[in-house]
């Protein structure tokens, strides 16, 4: 009995002490144009772990960062900015709950607000969002918590 | 010297000598009557003898009874005995019996619970689009969805109908 007891608060100090640990992430947001190329380049290592899901649901063969950022988030209130020369992705985080991080996107053309959203962003799923038409290929919005 | 009734009593068992014998059925006074009361002192005899034998056997028979009730006790006894030296295993084998139940227990509670929690843990693992819109003026014309691949783990939000961009604008 004592000895389970034992082992019981063990095991509650290492998860206390994982959790701590856990406290600053780094939230990775990127612009990406995905197209289809003869000689599509390397996905960027960012992507590489959607790779797959990226490529068998939009087509594309290769993907492009063109504007990223990559925010430590302590508070669960910060906010910050991936650009590229004519896109602007704003994140404003709200807050953080055991699930992961609320997050109000807002993705700009120059200075025109294309779209809106607000999601709940979890540490174990990364957000894709299709943005509009570019050339012969697609902006895509990807955020991932590292 | 002996009395009038050990020798009367000598003679109805027929243990006399010739000459005792002589003697004594000459001093009966009424030899007759005296044959007949040894005749029937004889059948008296024979009569509590027949009966005494079956009185033994009854008591044989009550002896057996109280042997056979000895040996019964005692072999509830041995068996008591054996019950007390077993109750250690008894002991062992229900403790096993019930540690076994409560794991069985515990484990149909955790898969009711498990259960319960599923839903809510997938969600939590999942990202969750809350809400989106686009410029109406901008996209008259988009729509938008969402969905989850459960099996990459990977929150998409679709949209359809927006304002498309000449490939300069995929300049970095």
């Amino acid at each position: 009995m004592a000895r389970s007891l034992v082992l019981f608060v063990a095991f509650a100090l290492v998860l206390s002490t994982a959790t701590e640990l856990r406290g600053a992430e780094m939230v990775w947001s990127g612009l990406v144009i995905a197209e289809n190329v003869e000689q599509p380049q390397p996905i960027p290592p960012e992507l590489t772990r959607i790779e797959q899901p990226l490529k068998h649901l939009f087509g594309y063969n290769q993907f492009q960062v063109i504007g990223q950022s990559r925010k430590p988030l302590k508070t669960g209130q910060e906010d910050w900015l991936a650009t590229s020369k004519f896109f602007g992705l704003h994140v404003n985080a709200r807050g953080e709950s055991e699930a992961g991080y609320v997050l109000n996107l807002k993705l700009y053309k120059e200075k025109e607000l294309l779209l809106e959203t607000d999601a709940k962003l979890s540490r174990r799923s990364p957000l894709v969002i299709k943005g509009p038409q570019v050339g012969s290929g697609q902006l895509l919005l990807v955020l991932v918590v590292q | 010297m002996k009395t009038f009734e050990e020798k009367w009593t000598a003679w109805l068992d027929g243990r006399l000598s010739d000459k005792e014998l002589a003697e004594f059925e000459a001093s009966l006074p009424d030899k007759a009557a005296a044959e007949a009361e040894k005749t029937e002192a004889k059948k008296l005899g024979a009569l509590l003898k027949r009966e005494l034998g079956a009185q033994a056997l009854l008591n044989e028979e009550f002896f057996n009874h109280q042997i056979r009730e000895r040996i019964a006790r005692e072999s509830t006894g041995e068996s008591r005995k054996r019950g007390v030296e077993v109750s250690p295993w008894w002991t062992i084998r229900r403790l096993l019996w019930t540690g076994t139940a409560s794991l069985a227990v515990f484990l149909v509670m955790a898969i009711f619970v498990m259960r319960d929690k599923d839903p809510v843990e997938q969600s939590q693992y999942l990202t969750q689009i809350l809400n989106a819109r686009v410029d109406p003026v901008v996209s008259p014309n988009a729509t938008i969805s969402m969905f989850e691949t459960t099996e990459d783990r990977v929150t998409v939000l679709w949209t359809e109908g927006l304002q498309s961009l000449p490939s300069d604008y995929a300049a970095k």
